[in-house]
């Protein structure tokens, strides 16, 4: 059977052209999608069912017993912590949020370790942003500061900027200017019309200079700025300040270094300053098919994107406190229940190794390193293959994901429904 | 020798996300990408072994050649091999420093250990499917 306009969940980029090829309950062709499609849609092993940790190996339990034992381990916890959520759909991620409330949990999602300073910045300055859409069809200067699309988000080129034809921007390769900020000369700097190939730990300051160019002040900067010469900083100022409609696009260069949010804040004041004399706006990279989701989700239910404590019985948020390696590297939390993430594979060691310490559930279709250190590991559907539900794009567009086969799982928002129904029972409610 | 441990993605690091276990996961999560001349200062080819080392422990890595990473920095995907080096202060940000650690890099006879291994290392117990 061939299914058209299938979503792929991986990257935030929600590609919604795909064509796939399906044989009962395995994908077997994708056409229009990257090979990160290819392998999310082809090559997609699974845990068979639910396993507990025992004190030798593991052990295969029913989906009624690690639903119970899940409920039991959230309920005697004084300090519980969910964490993940990014991989799932917005129906899943609401009932975690009520779980949150209901057991005076923190709910963190993985934005904390990706995009969380980026929405730090935007929570003191604002986000001038725009859809994808318009960047396709206007942008004739883009610039991608601190990530690199090529490994990260193979089609945002193809689909958005470089290479797509656009209303205003017929020919999309002849007409968009191109400029890459980078520490390395990745694949994306290599087809860049400008690289600004910078020192590491240099954006700051290196946005404060371009910055203080589009001003006109150019005169107070010193010939090199971070590694990058003043006459490529003014080259790359006036491509900016000439531009017709200007996009900036960043990635975790920009918040993992040095400065962290500071770094985005001064991003986004650029982008303010250029719209002193053109149009400019600016964008996250999202990475995670829909960590923007868990911001939505966490956002209309609780006020706050992501580092939500519910301790004091309503909703707290401090990040650098409240914050998902904030809580384990302090070894705060007294039990974790992960869901569509491994933090055991992207957290310091010093937070993973907490997890370890504590009784922590998993729940995810997928083997991942976060098992290892798991009592309990759930497994169920994964959003966008054996799961409709909805996700965020990056720029904030909300898309369905579809379900394009069945493979026998329940639904994580359905175990998710179970714990909180439990825990309601056994709590009172 | 003092490098700078810059991290991120990769498209092979992408495809074999969801299979940790895995020889293809384990290849691409401990490379570790140095520029040429500091591969030819450190006495090393491409395919040898480095011990990487910060105040939080140490990891040891495959070496490979890059012209596009910088003298003084390394590059490794983000995954388990470079977190297990990464110290977890965030400088209350919540976000650590995943692109800015300094490092300790020298040439090693130890061999690369699997994720498993790294992750009963902190305490937890690997599962292998049947």
């Amino acid at each position: 059977m061939i299914l058209n306009d299938v979503v792929c969940p991986f990257c935030g980029c929600l590609c919604d052209d795909l064509e796939l090829e399906v044989e009962g309950d395995r994908v077997v062709r994708v056409q229009n999608g990257c090979s990160l499609a290819e392998a999310t849609f082809m090559n997609d092993t699974r845990l068979p069912a639910p396993i507990r940790r025992t004190t030798t190996g593991w052990e295969k339990i029913s989906y009624d017993e690690a639903i119970k034992e899940t409920a039991d381990i959230l309920k005697d916890a004084d300090r519980p912590l969910l964490y993940g959520w990014s991989s799932t759909h917005g129906e899943a991620q609401s009932v975690g949020v009520h779980i949150a409330e209901r057991i005076g949990a923190v709910i963190d999602n993985t934005s904390t370790v990706c995009h969380g300073p980026s929405i730090l910045a935007i929570q003191e300055v604002g986000h001038p942003g725009c859809t994808l859409g318009q960047v396709k069809n206007r942008a004739d200067v883009i610039i991608y500061w601190g990530c690199n699309p090529i490994e990260a988000h193979p089609r945002h080129m193809s689909r958005y900027t470089t290479f797509a034809t656009g209303f205003f921007v017929p020919d999309a390769q002849r007409e968009r200017t191109v400029i890459v900020v980078d520490t390395r000369r990745n694949d994306t700097a290599n087809i860049a019309d400008e690289f600004l190939q910078m020192e590491p730990g240099g954006d700051y300051a290196v946005l404060s200079a371009l910055r203080a160019i589009v001003r006109g002040k150019e005169s107070i900067i010193p010939k090199k700025v971070a590694g990058i010469s003043k006459e490529q900083l003014i080259r790359v100022a006036n491509i900016c300040k000439n531009a017709k409609f200007g996009a900036i696009f960043f990635g975790l260069g920009l918040t993992m270094s040095r400065g962290k949010y500071k770094n985005v804040r001064n991003a986004i004041e650029l982008t303010d300053e250029l719209s002193r004399h053109t149009k400019f706006v600016i964008s996250p990279m999202r990475g995670h098919g829909n960590v923007y989701g868990s911001n939505e989700v966490f956002t209309w239910m609780t006020g706050y994107p992501f580092a939500v404590d519910f301790a004091r019985g309503i909703a707290f948020y401090n990040p650098g406190e409240t914050t998902a390696v904030d809580i384990l590297r302090r070894g705060e939390c007294d039990a974790a229940l992960i869901v569509a993430s491994d933090p055991g594979a992207n957290f310091p060691r010093v937070a993973a190794a907490h997890l370890a310490k504590i009784p922590t559930v998993l729940i995810d279709p997928h083997v991942n390193a976060t098992t290892a250190l798991s009592r309990i590991h759930i497994p169920c559907t994964a959003a966008g293959i054996d799961a409709a539900g909805t996700a965020y794009r990056m720029d904030g567009v909300p898309i369905r994901m579809k379900k394009v086969i069945e493979r026998g799982y329940p639904d994580d928002a359905e175990i998710l429904k179970k714990i909180y129904d439990r825990l309601n029972g056994e709590m009172g409610s | 020798m003092k490098c700078i441990l810059n991290t991120g993605r990769t498209v092979p690091q992408g495809t074999a996300v969801e299979h940790k276990g895995s020889d293809a996961y384990r290849t691409v999560a401990s490379a570790c990408f140095l520029n040429p001349v500091d591969m030819m200062l450190l006495g090393i080819e491409n395919g040898a072994r480095i011990r990487i080392t910060t105040l939080t422990g140490y990891v040891v890595l495959t070496a490979r050649s890059a012209e596009g990473v910088t003298r003084g920095e390394i590059f490794v995907t983000i995954g388990p091999y470079a977190n297990h080096i990464i110290s977890s202060e965030t400088h209350g940000t919540g976000m650590p420093d995943f692109k800015s650690e300094w490092v300790d890099v020298e040439p090693t006879g130890e061999s690369v250990r699997s994720v498993g291994e790294l992750m009963e290392e902190i305490g937890g117990l690997r599962y292998d499917p049947e």
